[in-house]
């Protein structure tokens, strides 16, 4: 069955309603109102008439004036030139991201000694040159214009002063000191350490100042997987998984493809297992969760269930598995066996109403490939389910999915929510002397209810170290500010036998200092000021008498560190933390938390902004979200069903509580989503963050509770209908392709087209029966020579936006904020396109990245007035920016809706021009104009990488090669489904994918003839493959 | 049929007023073009180099100083401590040399007048045209003549174009080079 030919896809709710406001804004290019900004009482007061003698007079005031028309400026050379410089050419650093605890090997371009650019290290075990939103967008903190630049004091009147760091290391030493003598607490408030060194320098501190503490956390980490680990083996963390060797793979709230552990590791490692050219090796992905995720979308089977029957539904697992295998394989005691008997999968099947022959066909793929599946709980379920998963993993003896090479490394235990409260409360009491919030922001994210804000104000001396203003700055005494990671020197250590190094790109901007080297200074006790490389000496030192003895390298140290800082990394034989024998316990087995209102909060993190870290980037608040496709907010997602049972409707505004907790929030409507389930994402509602990040979306930390049974992430709530509405501005139903007046042909249309895995083996040709062969009436240009084409996976592809990020950095792509994006004016050159198909209960989702298709006959260069766009000899669409005038007819006349205006001069006009603001101009690449107002523009397959790829073929006298290419986009896909190069070559990837039996064009039968074409997704169902 | 006044100013008046604007436009608009294009520009530099001298008595290769002109798009003007490469030794004590030597000592900016520019929209690289063997004074003239630089070519779109179409004539020496790229993207992007 070729679901292509029977599905009907939507792409929003409203759409598969056939609102007549979708028809109406499918049929229309611009959205309403994109043009209307001219109100007479707007216009400027000078007439036409004074204009005009304004005009000649400026005139001739100028021609009289202008002394020297022929100046062009000057060229002011270096000094003393630096050896690895050559002007217009780029240099790569190796580095470590730190962006999340993963700390992924990065290499970060350079031009002129500015950083332009971050993508993953090649080099790098976890990332393999791949690197996620979040990394890619690190490059514009660097240059955020609200970066704090010198030490600030708060004054008498509660505002803030600046300062010397003379000052502020002679007060805030002084005061540890005198906190020390009196024995009172030192709280050391930092984020998870994975740095040895900085370990040590937490150490030296701690050494000095006796009476501190740390407190390290993250607001969202796997303690409970690593707890549950730690107590049914005996060793440390949990296990790093071979996701490659796995043919099932059973998800359980877990977003392995966005936010939840080693992402770029898992997606390409899963995506191995979905290659198109070995379909009986395709690997079966379930998913088990309460809201869609971006690992939900992308799995052959979902099935919705409540946080809350997660237990019970892998205890029934586990108990029809027991039942076909025998408990033999582990030995339980019987009090385990009974603790499983009470579930039975049928009767959890019956209580929660899940589907029975999608949960039997489960059964069967998780028996049949025992040994070769894995089971896989997210972070935010409690523990007792991580307990009832590595228990479900060993009877089905799925432990060699356990890398036995290597295992995790702890630098620091994590803090819990009784260590907080009981900080919190000796904070009231005045037992805590200081504070010192090392890059750290507990005034946010501890849940509000703790209080802490307040509580800081007993507390006589709090000093904050970051980047910029944040909650927590402005309860402190002394704010200092910290370098940039890309000025910052540091070693990474997250497994065992890999180091990650950091080393600095650029000179630090401001007077700021690193955080280790802050710390390192204050616990010296030295009077004198450090040098601007204290910490790089630390961290050299310490490798040469610590790491360097250790690895028994046959190099001097010299040549070993620079050999080590020019991979970015070092690999050498560690033997793993062993892994201890498997034990259970029938107490581990009771569930701690049971629900005990209608409605469950589950709280999720954000791919983009992380935990707020980067609320204040705009390029991350401005790319959808992968799944809703909402920017610059987030939503407590409900399901269709219940918001009809609430009486809401997107947008409107309703209220949780939870005890004395609270919290109003917008409705999206999110397909998908289990009955009775509220999923909001963390990471928004920053008070304190910026222009740009400051009270964008809804803060849940006033929902988060203190008091924890199992998870905080996961609890009872009464929801009710609130009063008023909020407008959340998504880019789904923009740029909507063209196919309303012609509902009942969109079939037809195949604009995503898909399979079976099972379709594929008994025809592999089942997508080409269908496609059309348009006769054309014009002649056909041949191209000789190179022809540019570029190829898209859609088994590979995931959705998570890696590129969307890669293609706004490589390309000076202006951030427009949500008002413009509202009325349809967002300038990303690549989106990716989301489609449902399937009921609103349990939709089926496609994913289409969609960019310029290069048409060879592209309907936009017919249209333009003045040629601005029109093809070149090696088959590209061009777009000469300086020949634009703006008509837009380009855009009108694009079938596929991906020409960008630019209606205002975006920089001038997003949040009081805050992006026009210095240093900003230094984040442009060099190589590509900066666009202003009333130019079209439109992705140009990296024409820029092009031009270099020609230059270095003619500087070795050659002709330039296919493979010489990788776009921004290419080069950014963690799972690989971007392939670019010359269709003219036989022998190149591309062309092997055009030629493919899965390739396919968008809307070939208008004749375009498009230059992208994309592989039909195969589905792995089990109905339709019962192998 | 009467002679009128209309008739006069149809037949001669209107006629020789439009010639002669015509012909005044025309003539200015060729004739000032080098002025406009900027040929013969040489405005006066901080130091007084002679390419004179440095490039044609002593026959110092263009690349001893202008080093990215095979590697990268920009030619580059070189680092004041190349001067002083000689510089430290070789007439140290003419006054020009005293001023650069005390540029290079205090790490002072040397701001040298720019005499070659494209536009920022275009992306002319410097490389690709050297790496296939097109002279610098294909464009840049005959520098080792001149005691001070002066511009001697047009940089517009047009004489872009015209020496990419007509590349074999202009260079007739250059063997195994096709003409020039006349797209867009040749140097727009």
């Amino acid at each position: 069955m070729s679901r292509t030919e029977e599905t009907r896809y939507w792409r929003s709710l409203r759409d598969l309603a056939d609102h007549p406001e979708v028809a109406q804004l499918k049929s229309n290019e611009f959205l309403a109102g994109v043009t209307d900004e001219s109100d007479v009482a707007d216009l400027s007061p000078v007439s036409r008439r004074t204009f005009l003698a304004l005009l000649s007079a400026s005139a001739a005031f100028a021609a009289a004036s202008c002394t020297n028309y022929r100046d062009k400026g000057e060229v002011v050379p270096y000094n003393k030139q630096p050896e690895e410089i050559t002007i217009g050419k780029a240099n790569y650093y190796a580095s470590t991201c730190t962006g999340c605890s993963a700390n992924c090997g990065i290499l970060i371009k350079t031009r002129e000694g500015r950083p332009v650019k971050v993508d993953g290290n090649p080099d790098h075990p976890v990332n393999a040159g791949k690197l996620c939103v979040r990394g890619q967008a690190s490059v514009l903190d660097l240059y955020d214009p609200q970066r704090l630049r010198t030490p600030q004091f708060k004054g008498s009147g509660g505002g803030f002063a600046e300062g010397s760091w003379e000052e502020a290391d002679r007060t805030i030493m002084s005061q540890l000191a005198k906190t020390a003598a009196e024995g009172k607490e030192i709280a050391l408030v930092t984020h998870t350490v994975t740095s040895p060194t900085f370990r040590k320098v937490l150490d030296a501190f701690m050494a000095r100042y006796p009476s501190s503490r740390t407190y390290s956390y993250e607001l969202f980490s796997d303690r409970f997987r690593s707890n549950a680990w730690i107590r049914s083996y005996g060793s440390n963390g949990a296990p790093v998984i071979r996701w490659e060797a796995a043919r099932t793979l059973l998800l359980l709230e877990a977003d392995v493809l966005a936010t939840e552990g080693d992402v770029l590791e898992q997606i390409r490692s899963i995506t191995k297992n979905r290659d198109m050219n070995d379909p009986r090796h395709f690997s079966r992905i379930w998913v088990a969760e309460a809201g869609l995720s971006l690992t939900g979308m992308n799995a052959d089977h979902r099935i919705r269930l409540k946080p809350g029957a997660q237990f019970e539904f892998v205890m029934g697992l586990i108990h029809e598995v027991a039942q076909r295998r025998k408990l033999s394989a582990i030995s339980p005691e019987t009090s385990v066996v009974e603790a499983i008997g009470q579930y039975p999968l049928a009767q959890v099947v019956a209580r929660h109403r899940l589907p029975a022959h999608l949960v039997e066909g489960l059964v069967n793929g998780l028996v049949s490939h025992r040994g070769e599946s894995i089971v896989f709980a997210g972070s935010t379920l409690p523990e007792e389910v991580h307990t009832a998963v590595i228990l479900l993993n060993e009877v089905l003896g799925n432990t060699g999915l356990y890398d036995q090479r290597v295992s995790r490394v702890q630098y620091s235990s994590e803090a819990t929510m009784e260590d907080w409260v009981l900080l919190v409360q000796k904070m009231r009491e005045g037992k805590i002397g200081a504070i010192v919030h090392v890059d750290a922001n507990p005034a946010y994210h501890l849940p509000q209810e703790l209080r802490y804000a307040e509580a800081a104000q007993r507390v006589p001396a709090i000093v904050t170290l970051t980047q910029r203003e944040n909650e927590s700055s402005v309860i402190s005494t002394i704010v200092l500010p910290i370098n940039h990671a890309f000025e910052s020197w540091g070693d990474f250590k997250t497994r065992t036998g890999q180091f990650s190094l950091q080393q600095p790109v650029i000179e630090p901007l401001y007077a700021t200092r690193q955080k280790e080297a802050i710390l390192l200074h204050w616990a010296s006790g030295s009077t004198t000021q450090p040098d601007a490389s204290s910490y790089h000496r630390y961290l050299k030192k310490r490798w040469e008498e610590e790491v360097y003895p250790s690895i028994k390298s046959p190099v001097a140290f010299s040549r070993f560190w620079h050999a080590a800082l020019h991979d970015g990394l070092l690999l050498h034989s560690e033997k793993p933390i062993a892994r201890g024998q498997f034990i259970i316990n029938a107490d581990w087995l009771q569930p701690l938390w049971r629900e005990t209102d209608q409605f469950t909060v589950l709280v999720r993190p954000s791919q983009n902004v992380g935990d707020g870290r980067y609320a204040e980037n705009g390029w991350l608040q401005e790319i959808p979200h992968p799944v809703s496709k909402v920017v610059w907010d987030n939503y407590a997602a409900v399901a269709p069903q219940t918001a009809k049972s609430l009486g809401v409707e997107n947008n409107d505004i309703i209220d949780i509580r939870a005890g004395e907790r609270r919290l109003q929030i917008p409705v999206f409507v999110q397909p998908g989503t289990a009955e009775d389930a509220v999923v909001i994402e963390h990471g928004y509602g920053r008070r304190t963050a910026g222009p740009v990040g400051t009270d964008v979306g809804f803060d849940v930390g006033s929902l988060m509770p203190v008091e924890i049974r199992s998870t905080p992430y996961i609890f009872s709530a009464a929801v009710t209908k609130g009063s008023g509405s909020y407008e959340l501005v998504s880019t789904q139903e923009h740029h909507a392709l063209d196919d309303a007046f012609v509902k009942d042909l969109h079939l037809k249309r195949k604009i995503i087209r898909e399979g079976s895995v099972a379709q594929y083996l008994n025809t592999p040709d089942f997508i080409q029966k269908g496609r059309h062969e348009p006769e054309s009436i014009t002649k056909i240009l041949e191209y000789d020579g190179v022809k540019w084409a570029m190829a898209i996976d859609l088994n590979k592809c995931i959705g998570c936006t890696a590129c969307v990020a890669s293609c706004v950095a490589e390309n000076n792509i202006p951030v427009v904020g949500k008002e413009q994006v509202e009325l349809g004016r967002e300038m990303q050159w690549i989106r990716i396109d989301r489609y449902y198909s399937g009921t609103p209960e349990d939709p089926v989702v496609s994913n289409q990245p969609m960019l310029c298709q290069h048409c060879d006959h592209a309907p936009c260069e017919n249209v333009c007035p003045v040629a601005a766009t029109n093809h070149s000899p090696d088959g590209l669409n061009q777009m000469a920016y300086n020949r634009c005038v703006g008509t837009r007819y380009c855009s009108n006349n694009c079938p596929y809706k991906v020409r960008r205006f630019n209606f205002l001069d975006f920089r001038n006009d997003f949040a009081d021009g805050i992006y026009a603001e210095e240093p900003m101009s230094a984040l442009y690449n060099p190589e590509v104009t900066v666009r202003s107002r009333g130019v079209m523009e439109k992705c140009t397959f990296c024409i820029q990488r092009i031009m270099e790829a020609r230059q270095v073929a003619a500087e070795e006298g050659r002709e330039i090669r296919g493979s010489d290419v990788v776009t921004a986009c290419q080069q950014a896909c963690p799972a690989d489904a971007i392939v670019f190069g010359d269709m003219n070559d036989p022998q190149s990837k591309v062309s092997h994918y055009r030629a493919h039996n899965l390739g396919y064009h968008v809307l070939e039968e208008i004749n375009v003839r498009p230059n992208v074409t994309y592989m039909a997704k195969l589905r792995n169902r089990q109905t339709e493959n019962p192998a | 049929m009467n002679k009128t006044i209309l008739d006069y100013s149809l037949k001669i008046r209107v006629p020789i007023t439009v010639f002669v604007a015509a012909l005044t436009f025309t003539l200015t608009y060729f004739l000032s073009r080098p002025e406009r294009d900027g040929i013969g520009y040489a405005p006066p530099q901080p130091i007084p180099f002679s390419h004179k001298l440095h490039a044609g008595e002593m026959a110092i290769d263009c690349q001893y100083c202008h080093t990215g002109v095979t590697e990268s798009r920009h030619a580059l003007i070189p680092a004041t401590s190349v001067c002083m490469n000689c510089h430290t030794v070789a007439r140290k004590n003419k006054e020009a040399i005293v001023r650069l030597t005390e540029y290079h000592g205090e790490g002072k900016p040397l701001e040298w007048k720019r005499i070659h520019r494209v536009p920022d929209f275009a992306y002319f690289n410097h490389s690709v045209h050297v790496n296939k063997g097109i002279e610098c004074a294909g464009c840049h003239g005959e520098v080792k003549d001149m005691d001070v630089i002066r511009q001697v070519s047009s940089f517009t779109m047009g004489s872009c174009l015209n020496c990419h179409r007509e590349v074999h004539q202009r260079f007739p020496d250059l063997k195994g080079v096709n003409t020039g790229p006349e797209h867009c993207f040749a140097c727009h992007r």
